[in-house]
């Protein structure tokens, strides 16, 4: 099978003071299409680099991502927002809602996001669906019925991931990034935002790509990959992924 | 959704959003309320010269002929000529005689009357017409019948109509006059055959229009070319070099009206300005403070997809809704309270029919203006959050790298007390924000100070004319043509100094000016101060010139000047032997002992004196009238009561400025200092500890400001003077009092606004301040 995702041969150095600090160094990773990725690390292993350049938040400083057979490494500044605006749904670990909108409203802004932004070529040649969910929709999906009036700020943190997660998914994203999405939450709540990622990449069919420094989460991925100092240290292959529900920690 | 986002961070943070859509407001409020006068007066000026067509030359003479009218309109360059005899009069009303300027007309072509009331002007007919002011005041009616004095000659004509008239949009009852009082004096216009001594019909002025030259919104540089060469040729065709012609920018109507027009339309940008400036310089303080607090949403919204362009545009329109609507609203505010308001007043002033406020092109283009540079500068200041790649938005900022400024580095630092470092330290590393403090604070006191100058100026010229130079209680102003002896014996009898004021003509440097030459006799009214107001004994061998006069000739003293009197041919060379300062009445000065050497005769036109005159010599042949100290002050009053108006808007326009701004600023320190100031109460100081800390920071910045400020005052002041018509010569005053209200005034203002704010140090939470920033 044709990977949905390759990184061919990443680097990502960062200039400190005098001397060069390698984020990722000769980064080597395919990523198919509808698989639930676990990317594990200590703090400062470059996990969050890695995810950014997934994003396109980020460029590599050589070596070539590769997404659906594109190039995005040599993409230019819009090429990238294109790509974001078509391709990408992130959530991350502080939720990073707008507090001045209300759920509803946070995720509804995916709507403008689309405006004056063309699809880009990643997707011309192909026709795929890429209509955005209906913002009410995306809010029942993740649970969230009651509380689509409310602001960020009178929502708890499990409440505010999930809203996140509706953002993402309003975005009907071939590949949804989350950085740490359970970092800030107990744990039976950590446990009910897995489970809905878990089912966005079954049922949906979604690239899920998930960041964490909690090995516990081995368990629910397809894919482990273990990165320590900017590099890949292993890729281990689950089997019979345990149910999200079924996780402790 | 960007939009709402918008809406509701400007809810957040509303004091500071308000503060920048109140100086928005107030910036268009204040120029389209003067722009929407100015144009007002400038539309119907131009409106009103049209329609009557007003000269473009008048010739003085002493008697011109019929034939003269033939030798004008050869001249290529003139279309039309007419001839008319122009004399002061009196109108004799309820045994009372008031000044009334008569006008014989010869036709109707040139300057003509625009009739609001009665029955048209016909060539040959009799009657006569009014001007409007005088017909409403006095309660006259048409065919009513109107008994006169004109040189001597006691004569009625039946009231035909009220008019206005193009050259009696501005005028004086004489010269001492300072300001109109319209009602009090009047314009008589009638037909040449309506002159009572009609054995010695003659005329006295010839006006002219020249062609390609046309009466809308003053002369252009090619016009006034045009106008003089046409005025050389006039003077040649007339073959008398006695004869003075002259443009419209020589006129006292014409030209103290443009002169309103144009010291208005200064004022326009003077005002608007400053509120601008500080609505500009809140919007970088208050964006750059909410786009680097939300540095995360940015980097959320570029890493959800959102362009450049998209955040740019949304950030840039915080600063354009706001302008936006504060232009739109101040517009449409200053348009219906100011300009109607100011134009009322100048209503009283300007004898203009149908005078209306007119919104002008200006206003649209200040809007825009005020638009454009808000968005740019909201645009600017979020710039900076978005150049990076968002995955280095989405983290926090790295903390600014702070470098110690000179002051910390030098031995005094280690001296001062804590409270004096943390101020200094937060001054120098939030340099935006201190110095709009400082400019709100300077407009305040600039605004302060030029209100109280205004005041000061306008009472130190009363005392400073009828006070100083001019120390007698009354003047007695004799007929035109009386004999010497006859004037004489008033002086005697009423222990008087005589005075000739004549109008004449200057030239120095190819620059020619009309002007009056005051001859004085022995006595003690009449002083002469020098340019720095000192007292000045004028060369009792040469003529001293006013300093107004010196300035638009560019002479000075010891230069030498040409100049010859009106209705004589004698043009003279004389050299300046000073300089002195007049506020009314432009031109030279020089002994009885002086005019005579140069072959004069001196015909006394004023008596000062100190002694009443009595009742009987109202009715005296020899006296057009009387005028007494309190009578002339009078006429000051309309003009003081304008300059109240002005002053109230000032100082009210000032503590909005001051209010709005030191607020404004101080909710925004005290947002930033939030944690500090939780950190300090947290090692144990005391609330009124920290309110002095931070009190003292707003009294130094206030102190600052106020001493820029006053100085800013008297250039404002100056400004507004310099655009005096040329007659005038006003000297700003600034007394002790003016100084003392400023500062105090400015000073209890921002102490005001502190105690206000001071209080919410009390309200700071520890906890809630030191917890952990997300």
């Amino acid at each position: 099978m044709k990977p949905f995702i390759e990184f061919c041969h990443v680097d990502r150095k960062y200039r400190m003071g005098e001397n060069d600090f390698f984020a990722l160094k000769d980064v080597n990773l395919e990523i198919y299409e509808g698989e639930m990725i676990v990317i594990l690390g200590p703090s400062g292993a470059g996990k969050s680099t890695l995810l950014n350049l997934l994003g396109g938040m980020d460029s590599p400083t050589s070596g070539s991502i590769l997404f659906n057979g594109h190039d995005i490494s040599r993409f230019k500044d819009d090429e990238l927002t294109a790509y974001r605006a078509w391709n990408v749904g992130v959530v991350f670990q502080f939720y990073n809602l707008i507090p001045t909108l209300t759920a509803y409203e946070n995720v509804a802004l995916m709507k403008d996001v689309r405006k004056n932004v063309k699809r880009g070529s990643v997707w011309e040649a192909e026709n795929k669906d890429m209509s955005l969910l209906d913002p009410k929709e995306a809010l029942i999906s993740v649970g969230l019925s009651e509380h689509i009036n409310q602001f960020p700020s009178q929502m708890s943190g499990g409440e505010q991931q999930r809203t996140s997660i509706a953002r993402a998914l309003a975005k009907n994203p071939r590949l949804l990034l989350c950085d740490e999405p359970t970092g800030a939450l107990d744990t039976k709540t950590g446990r009910e935002v897995l489970k809905l990622l878990q089912d966005m990449s079954r049922e949906k069919k979604h690239t899920v790509v998930m960041v964490t420094h909690n090995s516990f989460f081995a368990d629910i991925a397809d894919r482990v990959i273990r990165v320590k100092n900017g590099t890949i240290e292993s890729v281990e292959i689950n089997d019979s992924p345990k149910d999200a529900s079924e996780v402790s920690w | 959704m960007l939009f709402r986002k918008m809406r509701r961070d400007l809810l957040v943070s509303k004091v500071q959003f308000l503060s920048i859509f109140l100086m928005s407001l107030l910036g268009i409020f204040v120029f389209t309320g003067l722009d929407s006068e100015c144009s007002g007066m400038r539309v119907n000026e131009g409106r009103f010269y049209e329609e009557t067509a007003l000269a473009d030359l008048w010739a003085q003479g002493i008697a011109f002929r019929e034939s003269d009218i033939g030798k004008a309109e050869f001249i290529p360059n003139i279309e039309k000529a007419e001839l008319r005899l122009k004399l002061n009069g009196k109108a004799r009303l309820r045994g009372e005689e008031l000044d009334l300027s008569t006008l014989f007309l010869d036709g109707n072509e040139i300057s003509k009357l625009y009739l609001t009331e009665g029955e048209p002007y016909v060539k040959g007919e009799s009657g006569v017409w009014l001007d409007f002011s005088f017909m409403k005041r006095q309660g006259l009616k048409t065919g009513d019948k109107l008994s006169m004095k004109v040189n001597g000659i006691i004569f009625e004509q039946e009231i035909k109509g009220a008019v206005y008239h193009p050259e009696y949009v501005y005028f004086l009852p004489d010269a001492a006059a300072m300001m109109p009082d319209y009602g009090a004096y009047g314009a008589a216009f009638m037909d040449i055959k309506a002159f009572p001594d009609k054995r010695h019909v003659y005329y006295n002025q010839m006006v002219l229009d020249v062609k390609d030259v046309d009466n809308t919104d003053g002369l252009s540089d090619e016009e006034k070319n045009q106008c003089s060469k046409a005025a050389l040729e006039v003077k040649y065709a007339l073959g008398s070099d006695s004869v003075i012609v002259t443009d419209k920018d020589s006129d006292l109507s014409y030209q103290t009206f443009r002169a309103e027009i144009e010291q208005h339309s200064s004022m326009t940008f003077i005002f608007p300005a400053v509120f601008l400036l500080i609505a500009i310089l809140g919007i970088i303080t208050t964006m750059t403070r909410m786009t680097s607090r939300q540095r995360v949403q940015i980097g959320t919204l570029k890493a959800l997809g959102f362009t450049k362009k998209t955040i740019t545009r949304h950030y840039a329109s915080y600063g354009f809704f706001l302008s936006l609507f504060g232009g739109i609203t101040g517009a449409v505010a200053g348009h219906f309270t100011i300009a109607e308001y100011i134009l009322s007043m100048m209503d009283t002033t300007y004898l203009v029919p149908g005078m209306g406020t007119a919104f002008s092109a200006k206003s649209y283009l200040a809007i825009a203006f005020s638009v454009l540079t808000s968005s740019l500068v909201s645009f600017m200041s979020c710039r900076k959050e978005l150049a990076p790649a968002p995955a280095e938005t989405l983290r926090p900022a790295a903390p600014k790298n702070l470098k110690h400024s000179l002051i910390e580095k030098s031995r005094l630092w280690e001296r001062l007390d804590f409270a004096v470092q943390w101020n200094l330290r937060d001054i120098l590393r939030n340099k935006v924000r201190s110095l709009m403090g400082v400019i709100g604070v300077l407009g305040c006191a600039m605004l302060m100070f030029g209100a109280f100058a205004c005041l000061d100026t306008v009472s130190f010229i009363t005392t400073w004319m009828y006070g100083e130079l001019n120390t007698s209680q009354f003047q007695i102003i004799m007929k035109e043509g009386c004999p010497y002896s006859t004037t004489e014996e008033y002086a005697k009898r009423y222990r008087g100094q005589m005075v000739e004021q004549s109008p004449a003509e200057f030239e120095a440097y190819g620059k020619k000016k009309t002007g009056t030459v005051t001859v004085y006799d022995t006595g003690n009214f009449l002083h002469f101060q020098d340019k720095d107001l000192k007292p000045l004994k004028p060369d009792e061998e040469s003529i001293s010139m006013s300093y107004k006069m010196a300035q638009t000739l560019g002479v000075s003293e010891g230069d030498l000047v040409r100049w010859h009197l009106v209705g004589d041919n004698d043009w003279k060379i004389l050299r300046i032997g000073g300089i002195y300062r007049n506020p009314v009445s432009q031109g030279i000065t020089m002994t009885r002992k002086v005019f005579e050497s140069l072959r004069f005769d001196f015909v006394p036109t004023t008596i000062y004196t100190n002694h009443t005159p009595q009742e009987k010599l109202q009715d005296d042949t020899n006296i057009t009238g009387t005028q007494s100290l309190p009578e002339m002050m009078k006429a000051l009053d309309a003009m003081k009561e304008m300059m109240y108006v002005m002053v109230y808007i000032m100082i009210a326009a000032a503590a909005v400025l001051g209010v709005v701004v030191l607020y404004n600023l101080g909710v925004l320190s005290l947002v930033e200092k939030n944690r500090e100031m939780a950190t300090l109460k947290v090692l144990g100081f005391t609330t009124a500890k920290i309110r002095r800390i931070l009190q003292s920071q707003n009294i130094w910045l206030t102190l600052v400001g106020i001493a820029l400020g006053i100085p800013c005052g008297m250039w404002l002041i100056n400004v507004l003077f310099s655009t005096m018509p040329e007659s005038m010569d006003y000297v700003a005053s600034y007394q002790l009092l003016s100084y003392i209200y400023t500062i105090t005034g400015t000073l209890l203002l921002s102490m005001g606004v502190n105690r206000l704010l001071s209080r919410k140090v009390k309200t700071v939470d520890m906890v809630d301040a030191l917890k952990g920033q997300e």
